[in-house]
Parts: C-alpha cells; sequence; structure tokens
C-alpha cells in the first residue's frame, strides 16, 4: 500500500460525524481495494502516481484566503453564492437570504438529515477508488435541498478554489423535489498546485428540473478527482454542462441513472488540453427503465503534449424498451503529440431502441480553413476560429447567458494560446 | 488588370487546364461557359490558391502582383474574391464575426486601420438588406442551415462588405429561383463601378440577362476555345455544347 494511502486511512479512522455509519462502510472497502495502476481498466490512461509524489498539507487543513486565490467572478450571475477555500465552507462570504423553499446547510455542521443520509453515496458508483477515499475524508460540502413545486430562479453557485499544496475533499447533496426547478454550478479553480476530490449526487424527484453547470477550469499543475452522478426519476430532466480545463490530473465520473420512465438527460461536455494537461472522463448512462432518452455530446480540443480521455458507456437494461439515446464524442488534435484516447461503449439488453454512438478525431477541415483563408483570414486566425466554433456550438446551447457570456472570451483566449505553439 | 498567361493546372495528377490565356480590364464582366468538368471551378480555385491545385506552368497576375507566389489570404488582401459553388457551414462561428474579422484581417492587411465596431455594424446591416437576407442571419452559424439560395446571397454580402477588385463567381446562380436569381445579379450589378471586375462561370445563359458581360468565353478541356461578345452566350443557349464539340473538332481538323 502506497505512504499516501496509509496516511489516509489514519486520518478517516479519527472522523466522527453523523456521516460515520456510511464512511465506515467505505473505509472498509478502501481498505481492500489496491491503488489503482495502469493495469486498472478504469484508471489506464490516468497518470495518478502524481498524486503520491507531490506534497500537499494534511486534508482540510484551513488555509488564509487571499484575493488571488478565490474563483473568478461570473458577471451578472446574481447567484446564491456557497464560497469554499481550500475545501473549508465560508459562511461569510457566502450569501445568507435564501428564497423561499430552499434550504442549503453546510455538511460539517452535521445537520441531522435523513435524506442527506440515505442519499449519501446513493447514486455514486460505490468502488470507485477516489470516491471511496472521498467518502472517508470529506467532511465538509454543502446539502441543498429544494422543496417540492418550487422554482428557485437564482443559480446556486459553488464556488470552490484551491491555493498552493493544498489538499480537500467536499461533497455535495442534492434533492431536487418533486416539479421543483433550479440550477447549480459547481466552479472549481486552481491556480497552483493543489489536490482536491469534490464528488456531487443529485436525486432530482418526479417532474423536477435541473439545469446543472460544472466549470472544472484549473490551472496547468492542479490535480483533481470528483464526480457528478444524478439520479432521474419519472419525467425528470436534466441538463448538464461540464467544462474542462487542464491540470496535471483531472478525471471526472458522470453517472446519470434513469429509474423513472420519460426521463430526459442531457449532457455537454467541452475540454480544452494544452501542455502536458491530462483530462479523463468516465461516464455512464444507465437506462433502468423503459421510454427515456440520454443525449450527450463531447468536444475536445488537444494541443502540445496533452491527453484526453473520454470513456462513454450507455447501458441499456432488459426491458427498458424504446429508449432513445445518442452519444456523440468529436475531437480535434491541434499538435502531433497530443493524444486522445476516446472508448465508447453500448451494452445494450432490450431489443427495441435507438442508440447511436459516434466518436471522431479530426484535425482541422481543410474546407473551412480554406474557405476562411479565402476571406482573408491568416491560417492562425482561422485555427482559432474554428476551434472556437468548435466549442461554441456547444456554449450557444447553454441556457445561462451569464455563463456563456463569460465563458466565450475565456475561451477564444484560451485558443490564441493554444494556437500559438 | 488581370493577366492569366499559359495557365496549366494540375489536380490529382490530372492535368485540368491545359493553357488558359485571358486578360482582364478594370470595370470588365467576362462570362466563362462551357460544360461541366472543362476547368471551369479549378480557375477560380487554382486562383485563389486551394491546397491541391497545383499550378504547373504559366502565370497570373493581379495589377501586377503575381499571384501564385501568395498565400491563400494575401490574394485576398490584394482583392481577390471567390464567391463559391457550394459554400461552407461552420457551426459555432458567427456570420457576424467571420465577416468582421474578414473585413479587419484585410484592412490590416493593406495597412488601414480597423473599422469600428459601429460602423462595421452599419456596414453588414446595410449588405444584409442589400441581399434581402433577414437581419438574424448576421448572428447565426456561417451558412448554418442555410438553404442553397441563403448560401449563394450570403456569399454576394461577404463580396460587398470586402470591396474586392476582381471577383469570381462560380455558379452563383445555379440552385437559385427566379427571385434569388435577381437578388444575386442585383447585389453583382451594384459593385459595377467601371473599376471592379468580375469573372462570373456560369452553366446557363439565364444569369447573363441580367449581368450584361463584357465578354464571353467558352471554355472546354481546360482551354478557352472560342471568344465573343454577349450574343455568343446566346448562341451556346439555342445550340448547346455538342455544338461547342463539333465546332472543337473542326478547329482541330483545320489546325492538323
Amino acid at each position: 500500500m502506497s505512504n499516501w494511502l496509509a496516511e489516509t486511512i489514519r486520518q478517516a479512522e479519527k472522523i466522527d460525524d453523523w456521516l460515520s455509519p456510511k464512511r465506515a462502510q467505505s473505509l472498509s472497502l478502501l481498505k481492500s481495494t489496491a491503488w489503482p495502476t495502469r493495469q486498472t481498466e478504469a484508471w489506464k490512461y490516468t497518470p495518478i502516481n502524481v498524486i503520491e509524489r507531490a506534497v500537499f498539507k494534511s486534508a482540510n487543513d484551513p488555509q488564509i484566503p487571499t484575493e488571488q486565490n478565490s474563483c473568478s467572478q461570473i458577471p451578472n450571475l446574481q447567484a446564491i453564492e456557497l464560497i469554499f477555500f481550500d475545501g473549508i465552507f465560508d459562511r461569510n462570504a457566502s450569501t445568507q437570504q435564501l428564497p423561499d423553499g430552499l434550504t442549503i446547510s453546510s455538511l460539517s455542521e452535521g445537520a441531522d438529515l435523513s435524506w442527506a443520509l440515505s442519499s449519501f453515496n446513493q447514486t455514486k458508483p460505490k468502488h470507485h477508488f477516489f470516491g471511496l477515499i472521498n467518502d472517508t475524508l470529506a467532511t465538509q460540502g454543502c446539502i441543498i435541498d429544494v422543496a417540492e413545486d418550487q422554482c428557485i430562479q437564482q443559480p446556486i453557485h459553488i464556488a470552490q478554489s484551491f491555493s498552493l499544496g493544498s489538499q480537500s475533499h467536499t461533497r455535495i447533496l442534492v434533492r431536487v423535489g418533486k416539479r421543483a426547478k433550479v440550477t447549480v454550478i459547481e466552479q472549481l479553480q486552481g491556480d497552483q498546485l493543489s489536490f482536491n476530490t469534490s464528488f456531487a449526487e443529485y436525486q432530482i424527484a418526479d417532474h423536477a428540473y435541473l439545469e446543472h453547470y460544472r466549470l472544472a477550469m484549473q490551472c496547468e499543475q492542479a490535480i483533481s478527482v470528483g464526480g457528478c452522478h444524478f439520479h432521474l426519476s419519472t419525467t425528470s430532466q436534466l441538463n448538464s454542462n461540464l467544462i474542462g480545463f487542464g491540470s496535471q490530473l483531472s478525471r471526472i465520473d458522470m453517472d446519470i441513472i434513469h429509474t423513472g420512465e420519460q426521463s430526459n438527460a442531457k449532457a455537454n461536455v467541452i475540454y480544452l488540453l494544452d501542455g502536458k494537461e491530462v483530462f479523463d472522463l468516465h461516464s455512464a448512462i444507465e437506462h433502468t427503465v423503459p421510454n427515456g432518452v440520454s443525449e450527450q455530446n463531447i468536444r475536445c480540443i488537444v494541443a502540445d503534449r496533452a491527453n484526453a480521455i473520454f470513456n462513454g458507456r450507455i447501458h441499456i437494461h432488459r426491458n427498458a424498451q424504446k429508449i432513445l439515446a445518442a452519444m456523440n464524442n468529436r475531437n480535434l488534435l491541434l499538435s502531433d503529440n497530443a493524444q486522445i484516447n476516446t472508448k465508447p461503449e453500448l451494452e445494450i439488453y432490450a431489443d427495441d431502441v435507438r442508440c447511436a454512438h459516434s466518436a471522431t478525431i479530426a484535425e482541422i477541415d481543410d474546407e473551412a480553413m480554406f474557405y476562411l483563408q479565402s476571406r482573408g483570414i491568416s491560417r492562425g486566425d482561422a485555427q482559432v476560429l474554428l476551434s472556437f466554433g468548435f466549442i461554441n456550438e456547444l456554449v450557444d446551447q447553454m441556457n445561462n447567458a451569464a455563463i456563456a457570456q463569460w465563458l466565450r472570451p475565456i475561451l477564444r483566449q484560451r485558443f490564441a494560446k493554444m494556437g500559438l505553439r | 488588370m488581370l493577366k492569366i498567361n499559359n495557365l496549366h493546372v494540375n489536380v490529382a495528377n490530372n492535368d485540368i487546364i491545359k493553357g488558359l490565356t485571358l486578360s482582364i480590364k478594370p470595370g470588365e464582366v467576362h462570362a466563362i461557359m462551357g460544360p461541366t468538368g472543362a476547368g471551369k471551378s479549378t480557375l477560380g480555385y487554382a486562383l485563389t490558391g486551394r491546397d491541391g491545385y497545383q499550378v504547373t506552368q504559366g502565370s497570373a497576375t493581379l495589377n501586377g502582383t503575381d499571384l501564385l507566389d501568395l498565400e491563400v489570404e494575401d490574394r485576398a488582401a490584394a482583392g481577390l474574391f471567390l464567391a463559391f459553388q457550394y459554400p461552407v457551414e461552420i457551426p459555432g462561428v458567427s456570420n457576424m464575426e467571420f465577416l468582421k474579422v474578414s473585413v479587419d484581417s484585410q484592412r490590416k492587411a493593406r495597412g488601414q486601420e480597423a473599422l469600428s465596431s459601429s460602423v462595421f455594424l452599419k456596414r453588414a446591416k446595410a449588405a444584409c438588406k442589400q441581399v434581402n437576407l433577414p437581419l438574424a442571419f448576421l448572428k447565426r452559424g456561417v451558412n448554418e442551415g442555410f438553404s442553397g439560395g441563403e448560401k449563394k446571397r450570403n456569399e454576394i454580402m461577404q463580396m460587398i462588405l470586402l470591396e474586392p477588385i476582381l471577383s469570381i463567381l462560380d455558379e452563383s446562380d445555379s440552385g437559385l429561383d427566379i427571385d434569388a436569381l435577381k437578388i444575386v445579379a442585383e447585389g453583382i450589378n451594384g459593385q459595377r463601378d467601371g473599376q471592379r471586375s468580375f469573372i462570373v462561370i456560369t452553366h446557363y445563359q439565364r444569369l447573363l440577362d441580367y449581368i450584361k458581360p463584357d465578354f464571353v468565353h467558352v471554355l472546354a478541356d481546360g482551354k478557352i476555345i472560342k471568344s465573343g461578345g454577349p450574343e455568343l452566350a446566346l448562341e451556346l443557349e439555342a445550340q448547346g455544347y455538342a455544338w461547342l464539340e463539333s465546332y472543337d473538332r473542326n478547329a482541330q481538323e483545320a489546325n492538323a
């Protein structure tokens, strides 16, 4: 066993809070789980040894927040703010007044919430290695409860920033009540070498609607492992958007579990990698009942020596008829040394479903390039325009105009930088 | 203005243009007609510098500048414009942004100052109206989901904004109904100012009812085999390209 893991287990054993019954189960699983290696299929392309090599402060060690390590502001978002520095909830910096029908509790304040206790680990796969670590160590986070029939107009913005050398583990539990409507934005920003795990579990009840954003925009050195796990009930809807930037290692597991008929899930994913960054998305969509719809669009641009990994699984259970599922993964390679590993997996046990998947890896379209150049646009500028367009198609689909507006210039700058190499 | 001398173009190891000579003076409109496969589109691509269209012999100059020596974008900045037969769809890039970057790039290359956003917006709106496209088309992705006719009108809109000195219109009339054809023709006629020149590539006489050419050339098998005034187009329309083939054969026999 690695030293890092041994130390983690030592720390976990000291934790005693309202989640302890759940943590104990995960801890015993963790003790019998081997540190993943390149031979472990789920971590085949993920260089997790960087976590062992780097030295971090012990988990959730409070830091003094400074201007530099708070998340970039998203103008005009007008959100309910939940602020975390190095994994510690900052109640004073967060929004105090909440609209009717919305309850938010800090995970560390030991809310005696039976629903939260029972939904902990309900949608997240049990055997995810870092999921287990998060189960045992995440004493910080938030619990969001949207009451039935409530339409929360303001988005809920969970902003987590990480400073140099910090290590943090946070957990987010969300329940969207029947017929309720809410937007949740998870923003994670490590501007320096830091390590965080952040897992979020969402229960979306009958007829409810969740709009979700995960903005994992980290610097080149940051290390981030996390997940977004969604549980969909009858006629519920999910619209998820994931943006991934860099990190020497960023791994996200996304699970969408349809447990009620007529549920509809859409997930758009954008990632842009430069330098030696590694981004790894593992997604699994489970259709356990008939008449569900799922659509996934994953677009990725890799430059320099970066490595993009996508493993997408759609699992249609026996008797889950009349499913419409589409998974579309398109990648753009900007350099000979960049790497893309994409693996769509369909597992279908029902015989009356429509299920499509595609994965392409391409360079910039010659015809489009010539078209732009023939209008006087230089090759470099055309590359930025086309790369941006490739991604912007998905930004255009975002419902939240403030996020889309904030993102566009950031993406543009990033392309301009990537194009220069 | 444009001088093409003994141009030979090879595409994928096939000689497509085999010794084409053409001279265009400021303000002139030249129509190039000819059967499918004659090399009409190849001429447009070779002049604008598309990859894979290799000039193996001959020269082409625009106002004395050697076109063949320039990058694609520099040919555009020198005043050359090609209206595509099949304009490319680019989702995610708004038409407005595409137009602005195009105009800015060309102005920069020519050492002119960039237009302010408000001036540009005004011009773009005017051009959009001129080709009878709704202003919403400026915000849409470049040609994304446009009908055939809308794409052709979008090409003309670009031409209006870029103000090229030589425009090559590659079958800008194909797939258009009569109303769209008129709009395209008016867009082109509105640009005729005695200085700017045009090469109109077409299969049919129809477009030439609306755009009066100064010269008509017949391109067949990579060469201009006959040149004349507007009456040549009428003759072609009446007799078809089969007449041409016999003309061509007669000419070859005469040469022999």
